[in-house]
């Protein structure tokens, strides 16, 4: 049993850390960069689709985080793309068996759902994301990139052990990349 | 090595601690968890290649067979069971009693009766929602059929009544009609969603049990009021009640045990796992460092041994100076200290042994330098008389180089037989004494002496000789010498009277006799007469001979002289062949006795000559080293081999004529001369005289 497992943590370290495993058990169905007087704000649809064992940790009280993660980089032709903005949204699924309730909480923000399809509805649609702010940026040209997964460092550590092995736990989208492009703002920068 | 291990432990202590620690049911590391088991995992594969570079460092060290390796090995194999067992048990000791424990943690007891504890508090909770709800349907029942505004000033008695802690009345457009607390709390009253005001509506009842994860739970109840009349719109009342805290806080403990639980046993294979992977990461580990040090304690230990033997193999191979490297005050130390003073004993005792034996070799190498150089001729012979050692005196005066004679028994030997015939009979004759024995061979008279070796220097015999030729003819010399002065002493002088008496008496009575008589008379004194004439000449040749003159030295032109000797010889009998060295230096000698050696050389060789149908005479002159040679060569009869050795002695002649002095006194005058002369037979026929006369010191030097 030790070896089941010490076998692929020790063929996962001789290749290198591990990516996620490739699950494509998280779609992006729609994403929208607004402008506004502060900067960009973010809308986006999820699919997520919880399999049997995720559904089960959760109806059993264990809380999920699941991380929104945006970036926005900056093209080099000499070196590594820069890496202008990144930001992290993240969202905890929870389970109130007293009260028979899900929760969703960002930050201090919390939602209670009495039923699971109806929290995940709400997880998976984030509106209104301010993800740029607007004397942080240079115009130009960027690619930026979104895309959610379950935080599986934030699990209990035995769930961490099975993440490490098994792919039931690893929950993600992939990347998604779209290239932005964006304007001198036209009220500031008067001509001195 | 030696650092990487301390270093690798040390870290894998640490990593191993923190595993330990996070694998704990704490918060610790709980981000990076698996970070740390990746950590620690390359630690235990770093340790392991250690330990496989040691493996490959010692198998190499085996295969080319590096002394002390097959001692690490041992001790290496001694090592490793009390490592590997011990570990090993704890290792599955510990696995099992975890799996059991962990096991042991879940039962079905313990879980309903958490369900149960769950169910009690939901139970509690729904009926306080109930009867919340019953409180505000009789309210809302209460307050239908009064006006607006009494129902504003009934809502806080109600609300007294009900003892409720929060009530609110809504219009249908949402806004607050009338509000009723408990206490001078919050002024704003938490309104409810839109979407709740619409559910309470359309089920007639809404009632909800909130709560905020730090708040406390609260029970939220709406109803609508029936209002009087149809134009009025259906208004909404809102009852707000907190639970009691004590029944949140036990059901909340009572949830938050379940859910612990709950997730407990849904990850207990997770868990299971961890305390696997923790258990092996650390057995690895330390398997791998022990293992790792095993192979260092093993080198250590053996490293002495190796030191030690090194030193061996030095002192095997004659090389004394190394000397072992005395580290530690222990066994092994005391026996690299004792190996070391035994090395330098052997040094010491190797030098002295090296000495005493160049002293021997160099005692034995001079008495072997004097043995050569010693001119008497000396043999080794075994116990079966067989020719050992010889020396190079015996082969000088032997004229022999002894091949194939050595460890040739005498009796057997191809040459030399009279020789080898005389030492054996010696020793048999004379058994264990000393015998000595004067030999005479063809050409030389040998004094030998030969005595038998102790037998407990090995035994054999020795026989040492001597050339004592010229010795001999000098003493003969001598004596003839001698002889010759009596005999001219005492038989001269009755000579005279004898010869004036016969005179006499042929004249006295010559005339008195018959003339028969009187010839017979003259014919006798006549005889004596003429004898005693003949023995006066003997006589004063022996005279001459004992009383030849010593040589007035001077230097003389060889050549010159014996060319004025041979013009007399011109026409005289055999032809005479001259080969004169032209420019030779001059030579010391007497004149007058040069002339006569070479008179008496050439009669011989003419005397030799007489009846030869080609005789010849050869004279030759020549240069050898300091020496002048002068050579007069015949092909006559030459020398019988029997006077061979006494030729020139007196009295020893060939000739039916002759006194036998000739050679004699040719060998006395070169004598005088410092000189050497040497008497042999050519090959076929004839006989060769050779004469050396030395050569004047600065003409030899100037030409």
């Amino acid at each position: 049993m030790s070896l089941r497992l010490l076998v692929p943590l020790l063929l996962a370290l001789a290749l290198g850390w591990p990516a996620p495993a490739r699950a494509e058990n998280i779609e992006i169905s729609h994403i929208l960069i607004e402008v506004n007087d502060e900067g960009y704000a973010l809308d986006a649809d999820f699919e997520i689709e919880l399999n049997p064992r995720l559904e089960d940790a959760v109806n059993k009280g264990v809380a999920m985080y699941f991380q929104v993660e945006f970036e926005l980089a900056r093209n080099r032709w000499y070196w590594f793309d820069e890496r202008t903005v990144s930001r992290q949204l993240m969202l905890r699924l929870s389970y109130h068996a007293l009260t028979r309730q899900y929760r969703i909480s960002r930050g201090a923000l919390h939602q209670s759902f009495s039923s699971l399809p109806e929290a995940l509805r709400v997880l998976s649609r984030v509106r209104s994301w301010q993800v740029l702010e607007r004397a942080e940026i240079d115009a130009g040209d960027y690619q930026a990139a979104l895309r959610m997964r379950l935080d599986v460092t934030q699990l209990p550590k035995p769930f961490q052990v099975n993440a490490l092995t098994s792919r039931e736990w690893n929950l993600a989208s992939e990347w998604r990349r779209w290239p932005l492009k964006i304007k001198a703002p036209v009220t500031e920068k008067a001509p001195q | 090595m030696k650092y990487a291990l301390v270093i690798s432990v040390l870290l894998g202590v640490i990593l191993l601690f923190l595993l330990a620690a996070a694998s704990g049911n704490t918060a610790l590391f709980s981000h990076h968890y698996a970070l740390l088991l990746g950590l620690n995992a390359a630690l235990a594969l770093a340790v392991l290649g250690l330990v496989g570079y040691q493996l490959w460092v010692l198998t190499s060290k085996l295969r080319a067979r590096v002394f002390g390796s097959r001692l690490t090995l041992r001790f290496l194999l001694m090592f490793l069971p009390m490592v590997i067992v011990p570990g090993g048990l704890v290792y599955l000791v510990s696995l099992q009693f975890m799996a059991k424990s962990i096991e042991s943690w879940f039962d079905v007891r313990v879980d309903n009766a958490l369900e149960g504890g769950l169910n009690l508090g939901r139970t509690a909770l729904d009926l306080l929602l109930t009867e919340l709800n019953d409180k505000a349907r009789r309210m809302a029942l209460e307050l239908s059929d009064k006006t607006p505004a009494q129902q504003v000033v009934l809502l806080d008695r109600l609300r007294e009544q009900a003892g409720v802690d929060d009530a609110l009345l809504l219009s249908s457009g949402g806004n607050v009609i009338a509000s009723a607390r408990k206490g001078v709390g919050k002024l704003l009253p938490a309104l409810p969603s839109s979407m709740i005001q619409r559910q309470a509506r359309q089920s007639r009842s809404y009632s909800a049990l909130e709560g905020a994860p730090d708040k406390g739970l609260s029970l939220r109840v709406l109803v609508p009021v029936a209002a009087l009349s149809i134009t009025e719109d259906e208004r909404l009342l809102q009852l707000l009640q907190r639970v009691p805290p004590t029944l949140t806080r036990d059901a909340e403990a009572v949830q938050e045990v379940y859910r612990d639980y709950k997730e407990l046993s849904l990850s207990r294979q997770g868990l299971k796992e961890i305390y696997i992977l923790t258990l092996t990461l650390t057995l690895l580990l330390t398997l791998f460092s022990a293992t790792a040090l095993a192979f260092l304690l093993s080198a250590r230990l053996s490293e002495p041994l190796a030191l030690l033997a090194a030193g061996t193999q030095a002192v095997a191979r004659g090389d004394y100076s190394r000397r072992a490297q005395v580290t530690s005050s222990d066994e092994l130390g005391i026996l690299t200290q004792s190996f070391n003073s035994m090395t330098e004993q052997l040094d010491d005792a190797r030098s002295a042994a090296e000495s005493h034996r160049a002293e021997l070799e160099t005692a034995k190498a001079y008495l072997e330098n004097i043995l050569a150089n010693l001119s008497a001729g000396v043999l080794v012979l075994d116990e079966q008389l067989r020719l050992v050692t010889v020396n190079h005196g015996a082969g000088a005066i032997l004229q022999e180089t002894f091949d194939g004679l050595k460890g040739c028994v005498l009796a057997d030997w191809p040459r030399l037989q009279s020789l080898a015939r005389a030492i054996v009979e010696g020793f048999k004759r004379h058994d264990t004494a000393t015998w000595q024995q004067q030999l005479e061979l063809a050409e030389r008279m040998l004094l030998v002496r030969g005595s038998v070796l102790p037998r407990a220097s090995g035994g054999g015999y020795v026989v040492v000789f001597d050339d004592v030729t010229t010795l001999v003819q000098a003493q003969r010399a001598t004596a003839w010498g001698e002889v010759a002065r009596r005999l001219a002493h005492e038989i001269k002088n009755p000579l005279t009277p004898i010869q004036l008496s016969a005179e006499r008496l042929q004249a006295k009575l010559a005339s008195k006799l018959a003339p028969e008589d009187a010839a017979a008379l003259k014919r006798a004194t006549e005889t004596i007469i003429n004898q005693v004439a003949a023995m006066k000449g003997m006589v004063d040749d022996f005279g001459e001979y004992a009383r030849t003159p010593a040589p007035s030295l001077q230097p003389l032109d060889l050549n010159a002289l014996v060319r004025e000797v041979l013009d007399l010889y011109e026409h005289a009998g055999a032809p005479l062949r001259p080969a004169l060295q032209a420019g030779l230096p001059q030579v010391v000698g007497d004149p007058t006795q040069l002339r006569q050696v070479m008179h008496n050389l050439l009669q011989n060789a003419q005397d030799a000559l007489v009846g030869r149908a080609d005789p010849q005479i050869e004279v030759e002159t020549e240069r050898a080293g300091n020496q002048a040679c002068l050579r007069i060569s015949d092909n006559g009869c030459g020398f019988p081999e029997a006077i061979m050795v006494r030729v020139f002695e007196p009295y020893v002649t060939t000739k039916p004529k002759g006194t036998g002095l000739g050679l004699a006194i040719v060998k006395k005058i070169i004598d005088e001369h410092n000189g050497a002369i040497r008497v042999e037979n050519l090959p076929g026929h004839g006989a060769r005289v050779s004469i050396l006369l030395p050569l004047l010191p600065e003409s030899g030097r100037t030409s």
